[in-house]
């Protein structure tokens, strides 16, 4: 028997729950694997949507190296900033969207790319690790959105599938916190059945999918196909279910409680950056994903604009909010990189250690589309922090920074989108 | 297919100093490579072998060369040529090169999506003004914003044509309002789909199959879903007793009060609160005496002496805004209620005589757990006419859409934030040191309930078929899920092998102890989720344009003109094979019109072909506009539909769209446009005199509201938005990395000397010189319709001694200048006169609309292949003077409409 199954009569979804530290109950998949010796490798992407107010983000481009002046919006990751890195001069060249933020952040892809088609994308840069990291996890990737896209374009998440479609996004922490620590009380036996039962409604309605796949065009089989898919993702998500059937969710080590419904803006990233640290300590997953709240963040700091005003700012109200947004954004990424820092692993490192965290947006400011904002931290991939860079070629793909942070955390690929070689200038 | 790429026009050039035999050249040249395109897409690529056939079969069609020419790919004027040459081949030649950029062998037809994808990098680079670099020789200010101009347009025209599907509709998954609609139609019952992805497809219409994706979240939303509403259709509980609940305003508000009051300082006694404040001298309350010691000042605001003082506040209550609001207290719902309707009714007059116009109403809904304070979801609102002398009963109904207690509101009509409600009281209490007056006064008020909308699915026979002699339980289970399964795929009969599993997967239950019943549910759930009901699937069996089925042609009409399954009706014809009949479709099309349900088309296809989404872009600001609440917002959207619905259903021209002799509003619009004598919450035609400013969709609040941006007019909004959807001429997506103009930021302008600016630069003003002179003709409407003879704004200066600018309270009052020029040049003086001119466009107006009807009735973008039945469909029209229903007529019967 599972040691640790004593746990599941506190698992109530609203119980708040405080527990041993990860140490004691260790990696759950101690269960099944040896000794863990080493933490594993984390993967975060924040998406803010709309772009920064350019004249106070970024760094002095004069100033390069370690030895820069943290602009002003910057100014609360001060403590930091030994454990950041600033990157100008980077951006995706097909973009020609004033207004998407996030649908080709992570991909580089171009949205004409294929004839007959108004709209392309191609495999986001957080699946392509889930598809190494996620394998050992109970969930294998977390997509969290704020729930209306302003200043993200089209999309569910920042998260785009091996297909190039879009994969939904948990909208709200009370979503996510029931994704992530909601626990069954049922009897084993009773969730086996549950999940047999769950997969016979996948035999059942693949029944019929087959049935109306007959006869259909080309193009209409590649559009059913995204039901299989979505299907197959399913029946992948059961098996996981199954294999960790008998292991409890667990909780981590600071109690987490069911988030308020009403949590919006300021609150609520707040609050999705806890859900984050709560899953990685407990392991449920190593790839996360954030599409964040814009006019819910401004309109909870006061402002009474849309953030689509405020990206549109000149100097005055507008320019005020904007510059505003920046600078909670920069407070809840220290705080975010403070509970980083603080949580401690199995072997003694911290979360920070182990996770590549990447700010940004594929807008820089207002319309402008080239030197997307581009802030790095997390110890994850090997990146030496602590700097301001400029590319030296001003359009410098995004995507080489993608396939280098995917290299540094071990996915072996050689390219991502249209990357055209690693950034090497970030681990020297 | 370098032929006619620089080096092929300096060849060309250095033949004919006239381009005849060029321009020749380039019109045979892009039909081969429109032809070659189609070829491509078939597999089989074009050899110059097809022409001569191809050549024959284009010429053959009705359309004329020379009008799709340019619609075929984005074509680059060769007047552009010397700009090239002149700017940009010194570095960018073959031999330099300089990054990677070689223009000499550019094609000047954007035929493929490398082309587009150079001219793109070739815009970006001017736009930015990275190039032409610096220190080199810049093109003039004419040579610039033309080619930028020409540049940015046959971008557009490349990308659509790079991107046409070539005329294939893709299966189409139900988007969430025909999800909504089926389910209804199906079960009876209403559900709440919002959780679903809403389907809104940036630049098309929700309709458009390759845009609706599906993803595996998805799959569980739709089977949760699903068996909500068979829950709901299939309750065979007791109906609960009705129960009618009434509260006397006279109790329950001093109780809220004294509720609220609680919260003073311990030495105010809250019992003593009518007798203190009933004093002779009322007026000058005493504030210590009565015991809200030292803290007196900061509950003035509770405005209880204006309450307790009121005659009127022994038999009922007026309205006043006790706690920043005008409202009763809540009324809390008993749990488990969804889809169970409520009544509500209240005994309600205005206090005296002279309450003016946007005081005399009163707005209800409920006001969800986590709402902010003050807050509710305005569901309606009445007008209140009685009178003290004769009070009125006005109802309401309220069905709530979730099985939580519900919590609903009445107040006065307001603005519907806290916010706004401290500042109208802040107004007041500054000039009088007294809250706002009441204006409506409460008797009493009740709700009965709860009402089933509608009784339980099982009773219909064409849905559970009833038990044959002789059948087993579970026999009749099955032939109750293959008949619902078969209502359910729109009578397209369901696999044998899908029931098989079904039922194998129904004993599994029955065995484990699910009772029948309940395993026959979750069967019909699982249907619920299956592709046969989630898709519009028209197999093709290797025929890929066929002609539809009857059935077929019943999906399709019936989700184009009422977003759900056909009824009884259209089945039985279509079951007959009648509905291929040119006349029994006509009928048809009618009497779908006709029917309340064509009200999913009439909002759904009029919000994104207006692009209305704009209306719910800002929050309109209350400073500014008090009297743009919710409300009028709704009135304002539900205008616009009603405008359309009316001129689809009379049959009139689509030009009294652009101008007309009449608006069709209810009474709370009709008062904010300053109409009097319209009475009732309806929509109605309501004449207008000939010199008025309203009649048409310019000049409505709605669009007005749209081309603003919650605080001011925007010229250009407004002008983008004429162009786009009164002219169909869509002005290019706003540009990537163009600087911005931030020059006169800290300058007092009017909208207009604003957009003066974009005159200045030439990557704004090769579109911004059509936009904008637009828009100067609507500035005479401010950014929530209200006319206006000025634009009247606060001073924004720097302050000196922080830095940072603020506003100064001196009003700045600037004349609307409503002259400005049609995109041809055509000038005119005001409003009058620009809407005069825009009337004469209704034929670029109604083309716009046929494009859009075929692209929301087909599910797919309007394509090259669909310009000989956009043709069609607006002779057809024209012969009936452009009747709006002709249109949506003339998309049924054509041809394409019949087939996958």
């Amino acid at each position: 028997m599972n040691p640790l199954t004593r746990r599941s009569f506190l698992g109530s979804a609203t119980a708040l729950i405080a527990l041993p530290t990860l140490e004691s109950i260790g990696f759950a998949r101690l269960a099944k694997a040896a000794e863990i010796v080493k933490a594993p490798k984390r993967m975060v992407f924040l998406s803010m949507g709309w772009g920064v107010t350019k004249e106070t983000w970024f760094p002095d481009r004069q100033q390069v190296g370690t030895n820069y002046e943290l602009p002003q919006n910057l100014s609360p990751l001060a403590p930091y900033k030994d454990d950041i890195t600033i990157i100008q001069n980077l951006q995706n060249q097909f973009s020609t969207e004033a207004h998407w933020g996030s649908t080709f952040w992570l991909t580089g892809a171009n949205r004409y790319g294929v004839p007959g088609k108004s709209f392309n994308n191609t495999i986001s840069a957080d699946q392509v690790a889930a598809e190494q990291f996620g394998r050992d996890t109970r969930f294998t990737s977390l997509q969290l959105t704020g729930r209306k896209a302003d200043g993200h374009g089209p999309g569910a998440s920042l998260a785009w599938n091996r297909q190039g479609k879009p994969m939904a996004g948990l909208d709200t922490p009370v979503a996510a916190y029931h994704r992530l620590f909601s626990d069954d009380n049922t009897p084993l036996e009773h969730r086996q059945a549950q999940l047999k039962k769950r997969r016979s409604v996948l035999d059942g309605v693949i029944a019929d999918a087959r049935s109306v796949q007959k006869g259909l065009t080309a193009t209409d089989v590649d559009k059913l196909d995204e039901y299989f898919q979505s299907i197959r993702e399913i029946e992948i998500r059961l098996s996981k279910e199954e294999e960790w059937l008998e292991v409890p969710k667990r909780f981590p080590q600071d109690p987490v409680n069911e988030p308020e419904a009403s949590l919006k803006g300021y609150e609520e990233i707040k609050m999705m950056y806890d859900l984050m640290i709560a899953a990685m300590q407990v392991d449920a997953t190593r790839v996360f994903s954030y599409r964040m709240p814009t006019d819910s963040l401004i309109q909870s700091l006061g402002a009474t604009i849309t953030s689509h005003n405020m990206s549109h700012y000149v100097q005055g109200d507008r320019q005020d909010v904007s510059e505003n947004r920046d600078q909670t954004h920069a407070k809840l990424l220290a705080y975010f990189i403070g509970k980083l820092k603080a949580s401690k692993e199995i072997d003694g490192s911290s979360l920070y250690d182990n996770t590549a965290v990447t700010f940004g947006s594929n807008i820089n400011s207002i319309h402008y589309l080239t030197n997307c904002p581009t802030l790095l931290t997390g110890g994850g991939a090997g990146v030496k922090h602590g700097r301001h860079l400029v590319m030296s070629d001003p359009k410098t793909p995004l995507c080489n920074l993608w396939l280098s942070l995917l290299n540094g955390s071990g996915v072996d690929i050689d390219s991502h989108g249209d990357s055209t070689g690693g950034l090497d200038e970030l681990f020297v | 297919m370098q032929a006619n790429g620089f080096r092929a026009f300096v060849l060309q050039r250095a033949r004919t100093r006239h381009d005849n035999q060029f321009q020749i050249g380039m019109e045979f040249h892009r039909a081969i490579h429109f032809l070659n395109r189609i070829a491509m897409k078939k597999g089989r690529p074009a050899s110059f072998l097809t022409l001569g056939l191809v050549t024959c079969v284009a010429s053959a069609q009705p359309l004329a060369l020379s009008e799709i020419e340019g619609r075929i790919h984005g074509v680059m004027p060769e007047s552009h040529f010397e700009v090239l040459n002149n700017n940009c081949l010194k570095c960018h030649d073959s031999v330099e090169e300089e990054g990677g950029m070689n223009l000499e062998d550019i094609s000047f037809t954007m035929d493929s999506i490398a082309a587009a994808e150079s001219w793109q990098k070739v815009l970006n680079a001017v736009n930015s003004g990275e190039m032409p670099p610096k220190d080199e020789d810049q093109l003039s200010v004419v040579e610039k914003t033309e080619f930028l101009g020409d540049l940015s347009r046959q971008l557009v025209i490349a990308r659509d044509a790079l991107s046409d599907s070539g005329g294939v509709i893709t299966m189409r998954r139900l988007n969430r309002r025909e999800y909504e609609n089926t389910i209804e139609s199906l079960l009876g019952v209403k559900i709440d789909a919002s959780d679903l992805p809403d389907d809104a497809n940036p630049g098309g219409f929700d309709t458009n199959g390759s845009a609706l994706f599906f993803s595996s979240d998805q799959f569980e939303q739709y089977l949760t879903l699903g068996r909500r509403a068979l829950d709901l259709a299939m309750s065979t509980g007791k109906p609960r007793p009705i129960k009618k609940t009434r509260f006397e305003a006279e109790e329950i508000v001093p109780r809220e009060l004294h509720r609220f009051t609680a919260r003073l300082p311990k030495a105010f006694n809250p019992s003593a609160l009518r007798d203190r404040f009933v004093a002779p001298d009322g007026l000058e309350i005493d504030y210590q005496e009565i015991g809200y010691g030292l803290k007196a000042e900061n509950y003035r605001w509770l405005n209880h002496p204006a309450f307790f003082l009121h005659p009127d506040s022994h038999t009922g209550a007026p309205l006043f805004n006790y706690f920043y609001e005008f409202g009763l207290p809540n009324f809390n719902l008993p749990a488990q209620n969804e889809g169970q309707k409520f009544i509500f009714r209240t005994r309600i007059a205005l206090l005296g005589e002279n309450v003016p116009e946007h005081r005399r109403y009163i707005e209800f809904g409920p006001a969800p757990s986590g709402i902010k304070k003050g807050e509710m979801n305005v569901a309606g609102f009445r007008k209140v006419t009685g009178t003290m002398a004769e009070p009125e009963i006005i109802e309401f109904e309220f069905t709530p859409s979730d099985d939580s207690a519900s919590i609903v509101r009445i107040r006065e009509r307001h603005i519907n934030s806290l916010n706004a409600a401290k500042l109208f009281f802040r107004e007041h209490t500054q000039k009088t040191d007294r809250g706002p007056p009441a204006t409506l006064w409460v008797d009493w008020v009740e709700w009965e309930g709860p009402f089933a909308t509608a009784p339980p699915v099982q009773s219909n026979p064409n849905l559970f078929v009833p038990k044959a002699a002789g059948q087993s339980k579970t026999q009749h289970h099955r032939a109750i899920l293959e008949n619902f399964a078969k209502r359910a795929f729109r009578t397209k009969a369901p696999s044998a092998g899908f029931i098989d599993r079904l039922m194998a997967l129904y004993e599994d239950d029955v065995a484990d102890g699910v009772s029948p019943n309940e395993a026959l549910k979750e069967q019909l759930s699982v249907v619920l989720a299956s592709p046969g009901f989630l898709y519009l699937n028209e197999p093709t069996f290797g025929d890929e344009h066929r002609e539809l089925t009857d059935q077929e042609l019943a999906v399709r009409l019936s989700y184009f003109l009422w977003s759900a399954p056909p009824d009884e009706t259209l089945e039985r014809i279509a079951a007959k094979g009648k509905l291929h009949d040119a006349s029994t479709l006509a009928r048809q099309t009618h009497r779908l019109l006709n029917d309340p349900r064509a009200d999913a088309f009439i909002s759904g296809f009029t919000h994104q072909w207006l692009h209305m989404e704009r209306l719910d872009f800002f929050q309109f600001s209350y400073e500014k506009y008090p009297r743009f609440d919710d409300s009028v917002k709704e009135s304002a959207r539900r205008e616009i539909y009603e405008t359309v619905k009316d001129t689809i259903l009379a049959s009139r021209p689509i030009g009294e769209l652009l101008k007309s002799d009449h608006i069709v509003v209810n009474n709370l619009l009709a008062g904010y446009y300053g109409i009097s004598g319209v009475d009732g919450e309806h929509f109605r035609r309501v004449p207008v005199p000939s010199h008025h400013p309203r009649g048409g969709l310019l000049g409505t609040a709605a669009v007005m509201a749209m081309g603003s941006d919650g605080e001011r007019s925007s010229p250009v909004e407004r002008g983008a938005w004429i162009l786009r959807t009164l002219l169909n001429d869509a002005p290019p997506p706003a540009p990537a990395n163009v600087p911005q103009l931030s020059r006169l930021a800290d300058h007092v302008l009017s909208a207009r000397d604003l957009q003066k600016l974009h005159q200045e630069e030439p990557q704004c003003a090769q579109c911004h010189r059509t936009i904008d002179p637009l828009g100067f003709g609507l500035e005479n409407f401010n950014a929530v319709g209200h006319w206006r003879e000025a634009e009247v704004f606060e001073q924004i200066i720097d302050d000196l001694t922080t830095g940072k600018s603020r506003k100064l309270k001196t009003p700045v009052s600037i004349p609307i200048d409503p002259s400005g020029t049609l995109p041809d040049g055509t000038p005119f003086h005001d409003w009058f006169e620009f809407r005069d001119r825009m009337a004469e466009q209704e034929s670029a107006f109604a083309r716009g609309f046929t494009e859009g009807l075929i692209e929301y009735a087909l599910g797919r973008p309007f394509g090259f292949i669909d310009y000989n039945m956009a043709d069609d469909i607006m002779a057809r029209a024209q012969a009936q003077d452009y009747a709006m229903d002709q249109f949506i007529l003339g998309v049924v019967l054509s041809k394409r409409f019949k087939l996958k």
